[in-house]
């Protein structure tokens, strides 16, 4: 049985909860994949999925883990963490969580290290040069951003994920 | 003070040139005097010495002048209208302190206006001619006519006595037939502009039923204004549907709201007919619609519509207070004596538009309720095997009990007694019982019971089984149903297909006929338009590069006419679509020398005929030096092959020297439920859709053979080559599970059968196939994906498209070609469409489209603009009469923003007015049309313009 909570409303709320003063100026949703962090814009519907069995394609590259059954609708699941090319040590694999990014037939979800963070944009500091990047996720990052160290970016969901979809197909 | 009594009034008692004239176009000339009189009225009314006369004299000869020569426009006396233009631009000049307007000035004018008198009943005569240009060039004018334009007035005054004959024919009609307010659609229907015009029609009605309330409460002149663009709107968009009824009425609708808005009036009387007129318009509209049958006021509504607007053509303006004028209904002027006002058409089927989302989701729950329906099924099948398993259970506590109350009997016998009840009687004369007796025999009959009871359930479950299954069939019509909303007939884009031909044959010079087989086929809508552009692709690359001119063509014994065959069938779930023509063929010494042109082959380097015609697939390419309006852009095969792939789809080719090309697109359908069948393949469990499956066999009925050096099954004496599906899916294979194999598949494709080998089949079921969504899009090999009842997602494989995938020479999947396709639409010369009718603009869209162009579309002027800060178009062709910014003042802003750039600017309007064309020129259009415009006219114009601009000429047309 899936159980899943809405991270878009429960932004919301709690920004309606902080006093106006203190209110976020931008806020944005952080999810952390590897050694990268991922920006999403409030607007951009996302829930966290717990327990949601997927299932695998044949003749797909690894970065397409599969397809879950979202209240009937597919939803492609990806794995950035092959996108960035970087190694999912095994103590890691059990605590990623699924987050799901947009609805309805515009949704696909990935695999996140942790919870959901949420971000100020007023503290993000822009990066004038992005650190080195996958060609495949650089086409898609439109700016990034340093925060305590960490780099953040911002990236077209919807092409990236239809370019890791064509890829696929290409490739079937 | 000055009277003007020497000024003999011609009136309306001036002999007529009567005997080559019709009665109509006598008819006319009055009215055309009348008007004339009133000018002269005006002008001999204005005391020199008083400015405030001056100035009122002058402002009103000027209004009823401009009435005049809209009047002489309209009829066709298009050298005298251009005159009396110039006249009055002189009126205007006099009014301004530049110039000075004395006795001399108004004895030129009420000359001129004498002259105009004696020509228009006249006007075939060359003295009466030459009179309406006598004195213009008189220095006394504000602006006196040059001696060059003099002459060539003279000219077009001579050249339009035939044609103000023609013209005066077609004026405006006084009675109201069955024919002028018929809303039958023509044979040849455009159904995707009727659905635009379905679209617009009730809110467009709608608008104007407001617009017209509003102004018979308050007057407004903005409501004059809203209501004349709507008609306006409506009248282009009903004419290019072909809806007369529709056209006519919103014809001399706008007529008179152009009347009432120079007037600056609105009778109330008029009002109220515009009100009847307002209700037609939306009965004729839901008409359309279906919802009711057509209005049976219609033809009385457009007969006093008529009426006012013959009234207003005649200058005749009513006092409302007296010449109030009865509205509908008006049996008595439409001349039908009391009959039953004639249905013009007959009911419409019933139609509800529903946005395509809604029927997607439809489409989607129902798919659900079958999923859900399976789930239930599944559960009851299980719980039928868990009764029977209690069933025996409770058959073995039967059994139990039995023998327990056995052995208690026997115990009795043998006095062993619990409790002894009646010393007097022996055990044989009485039975004894005891509590255990008591519970043993309860615990037999409650076993008893239970069993029953489990009979009951079991009853009552195969009930519940019947109601699904019902429920199954009924979810599954409901799918069905839903599926068929979305199903179009394929002869719906036949029409298209044939413009396509037509435009091509003319910009190529060849000649070509187009047949179609199939064309009745319903097919899924999106899959019908999604093929729509290859197929004008393929038809404009037969006729560019295949068919041949008629010289050619003529020697080798080929009829004078090219002809091409298209042929739409259905093979399993896919639409097959056949081109053929009968042209030269693929010219493979052309397609050589572009290969080795691009280093892609070096000369000499042997390749097949195959492999040659395979460089013909690959983006860019193109065997023309230059590029036409047709070919020659490197956007014609490859486009038409990375369009198909988008689908899923298949493309091959057959080419005959000399004979022609066949092209073949193979794209499968959207499905909505199949038949698959369940099968381990090592330790996965998949599911595989039934189409192409001819046979199934157990591994024992084969043998294996070698041929060839190849092994191969053999069954029946027949021998299949063999694929093992663990392989064909990339799965890796336990040791465990090696050598078994325990089914074989017979699979039917490309004209050929192969053995597909899996471990074993589990089942068979119905099941939903699902997209794979916005992502993935369409996968090789897979027809989509289903939910099982356990809601696990499973993909379905399509076997036929995965062989064909493992094919080495499949064209459809060359690594090697460069993925471009992106870069293709910036090659496209592109036109942006400026029109704020929905149906106008679509058609223009689809035309220039099919024409070759990329086409960006806005509403109006503010959104044009919007739109040319991030594209730039070869060209701009716009309405004239738009809401928020009309076509005049976009050309005006685009000629002041990218004036150096010369982007060129066409205007297509209804507005014939050389005023109209004036403002438009002045403004900075290039080319200036009027409706209607030829497709073929409108496209070489717009070829012409184009090309003057990138020529940097100044364009004329």
């Amino acid at each position: 049985m899936e159980t899943a909570f809405n991270l878009t409303n429960i932004t919301n709320t709690l920004l309606q909860d902080i006093a106006p003063a203190k209110a976020m100026i931008a806020a944005l949703i952080g999810i952390r994949i590897g050694s990268m962090g991922f920006l999403i814009p409030r607007e951009i519907y996302c829930e966290m999925l717990d327990k949601v069995p997927v299932n695998a394609l044949p003749n797909v590259p690894p970065c397409l883990n599969g397809l879950l059954n979202f209240r009937g609708h597919l939803v492609p699941v990806f794995d950035l963490r092959v996108v960035l090319a970087e190694e999912l040590p095994d103590n890691e694999a059990k605590k990623r969580k699924l987050c799901m990014i947009d609805r309805g037939d515009n949704a696909a979800a990935v695999w996140i290290d942790s919870f959901p963070e949420l971000k100020d944009s007023f503290y993000l500091q822009p990066l004038k040069t992005l650190p080195p990047l996958p060609p495949l996720l650089k086409r898609f990052v439109t700016d990034g951003f340093e925060l305590d160290g960490q780099v953040w970016l911002n990236v077209n969901y919807e092409d990236l994920f239809k370019a890791l979809g064509q890829q696929q197909e290409v490739k079937a | 003070m000055i009277a003007f009594t020497q000024i003999q009034p011609i009136a309306s008692t001036a002999p007529l040139n009567a005997g080559s004239m019709s009665k109509t176009t006598e008819e006319l000339i009055n009215l055309l005097l009348i008007q004339v009189e009133r000018v002269q009225h005006c002008l001999q009314g204005i005391i020199i010495s008083n400015q405030s006369s001056v100035r009122t004299g002058l402002q009103q000869a000027d209004d009823a002048l401009e009435r005049l020569v809209n009047a002489c426009q309209t009829v066709g006396f298009k050298g005298l209208s251009d005159i009396g233009l110039h006249v009055g631009n002189n009126i205007r000049l006099f009014q301004t302190p530049q110039h000075t307007f004395k006795t001399e000035q108004l004895t030129l004018l009420l000359d001129w206006l004498s002259h105009v008198h004696i020509y228009l009943p006249n006007f075939n005569d060359g003295q009466a001619q030459q009179g309406i240009l006598k004195g213009l060039d008189n220095k006394q004018w504000a602006e006196p006519l040059s001696y060059e334009l003099l002459n060539t007035l003279a000219l077009q005054i001579a050249s339009e006595i035939k044609s103000i004959s023609e013209h005066t024919e077609l004026l405006r009609i006084e009675k109201a037939t069955d024919a002028d307010i018929s809303i039958t659609l023509p044979s040849d229907v455009n159904q995707e502009l009727l659905e635009l015009l379905l679209q617009e029609l009730p809110v467009l009605t709608q608008q104007f039923s407001e617009a017209i309330q509003r102004l018979q409460i308050s007057g407004s002149e903005q409501d004059v204004m809203i209501a004349q663009r709507i008609a306006h709107t409506l009248k282009g968009s009903a004419n290019t549907v072909g809806i007369k009824g529709i056209a006519v009425l919103t014809h001399h609708l706008e007529d008179i709201l152009i009347a009432c808005s120079k007037a600056q009036k609105t009778p109330s009387a008029l009002a109220n007919a515009l009100l009847d007129a307002s209700d037609c318009l939306e009965s004729m509209s839901e008409a359309l619609l279906g919802f009711t049958p057509p209005p049976e006021n219609a033809k009385a509504v457009l007969q006093t519509i008529l009426d006012w607007a013959n009234r207003f053509d005649k200058g005749e303006w009513p006092n409302e207070t007296i010449e109030a004028i009865e509205t509908s209904p008006m049996p008595d002027t439409v001349g039908n004596d009391g009959e039953e006002p004639v249905a013009t058409t007959a009911l419409q089927p019933t139609m509800v538009r529903v946005a395509a989302d809604k029927v997607e989701n439809l489409f989607r729950l129902s798919g659900e309720s079958i999923t859900l329906n399976s789930q239930a099924q599944e559960s009851i099948r299980v719980m039928k095997k868990q009764l029977q398993d209690m069933r025996l259970q409770f058959g073995l506590l039967k059994k139990l009990g039995d023998e327990l109350e056995q052995l208690i009997d026997i115990k009795n016998l043998s006095g062993q007694a619990i409790t002894a009840t009646n010393p007097d009687f022996d055990n044989l004369e009485m039975d004894q019982y005891n509590e255990l007796h008591t519970v043993s025999r309860r615990m037999a009959e409650a076993a008893v019971d239970a069993r029953e009871i489990g009979l009951d359930i079991n009853r009552e479950m195969d009930k519940v089984n019947e109601v699904l299954e019902q429920q199954q069939n009924l979810v599954i019509e409901v799918q069905d149903v839903a599926m068929q909303t979305r199903l179009v007939s394929v002869s719906s884009i036949a029409p298209r297909l044939q413009r396509c031909l037509r435009q091509t044959c003319r910009l190529t010079g060849k000649q070509s006929d187009l047949f179609f087989t199939g064309e009745n086929l319903l097919i899924d809508g999106d899959t019908l338009n999604a093929i729509i552009d290859p197929l004008l692709h393929i038809l404009r690359n037969a006729i560019d590069h295949g068919i041949e001119h008629e010289a050619d063509r003529l020697p080798v014994n080929k009829p004078r006419k090219g002809r091409i065959a298209i042929e739409f069938g259905r093979e399993g779930n896919n639409l097959l679509v056949r081109c053929q023509d009968d042209g030269r063929g693929l010219d493979l010494v052309a397609i050589r020398a572009a290969a080795e042109k691009r280093g892609w082959l070096t000369p000499g380097q042997s390749v097949t005929t195959t492999e040659l015609q395979r460089f013909i697939l690959r983006p860019n390419f193109s065997t023309r030096d230059i590029s036409t309006q047709t070919s020659g852009r490197g956007v014609g095969i490859s486009t038409v092959l990375s369009q198909i792939k988008s689908l899923g789809g298949k493309l091959n080719m057959e080419s005959e020297a000399g004979k022609g090309l066949m092209i073949e697109l193979n794209i499968p359908l959207p499905l909505s439920l199949t038949h698959v069948l369940l099968v381990n393949v090592g330790q996965h469990r998949v599911t595989i859709a039934n189409s192409g499956i001819t046979q199934i066999h157990y591994i024992g009925e084969m043998s294996l053979i070698t041929a060839n050096n190849q092994e191969k099954l053999s069954l029946d004496g027949k021998t299949y080559e063999f694929l093992k599906l663990d392989k064909l899916l990339k799965f890796s294979r336990q040791s465990k599970h090696n050598g078994e194999y325990g089914a074989i598949l017979l699979v039917q494709h490309d004209d050929k059968t192969t053995a597909v080998l899996v471990d074993s089949i589990i089942d068979t079921r119905d099941v939903v196939i699902k997209s794979l969504g916005h992502y993935l899009g369409k996968m090789q090999g897979f027809v989509g994906a289903t939910i099982f009842g356990d809601g696990s997602v499973k993909p379905v494989i399509d076997l036929p498209a995965l062989l064909r995938t493992t094919s080495h020479h499949d064209i459809n999947n060359d690594d090697d070609e460069p993925e471009t396709f992106e870069t293709h639409d910036f090659k496209l010369p592109s036109v942006l469409i400026v029109d704020d009718s929905l149906s106008q603009r679509r058609s223009l869209e689809q035309l220039l489209e099919d024409a070759g162009y990329k086409v960006h579309t806005a509403r109006d002027g503010i959104e044009a603009i919007e739109l040319l800060a991030q594209i730039k178009p070869d060209l701009v062709l716009t309405d004239l009469e738009m809401p928020r910014m009309n076509g005049i003042e976009l050309t005006a802003h685009i000629r002041a923003q990218y004036n150096e750039q010369r982007l060129p600017v066409m205007m297509v309007t209804s507005r014939t007015t050389l005023k109209h064309r004036q403002l438009a020129e002045k403004a900075g259009v290039d080319c200036y049309l009027t409706k209607p415009v030829p497709d073929e006219e409108l496209i070489v114009k717009i070829q012409t313009l184009m090309e003057q601009a990138v020529n940097k000429q100044p364009a004329i047309i």
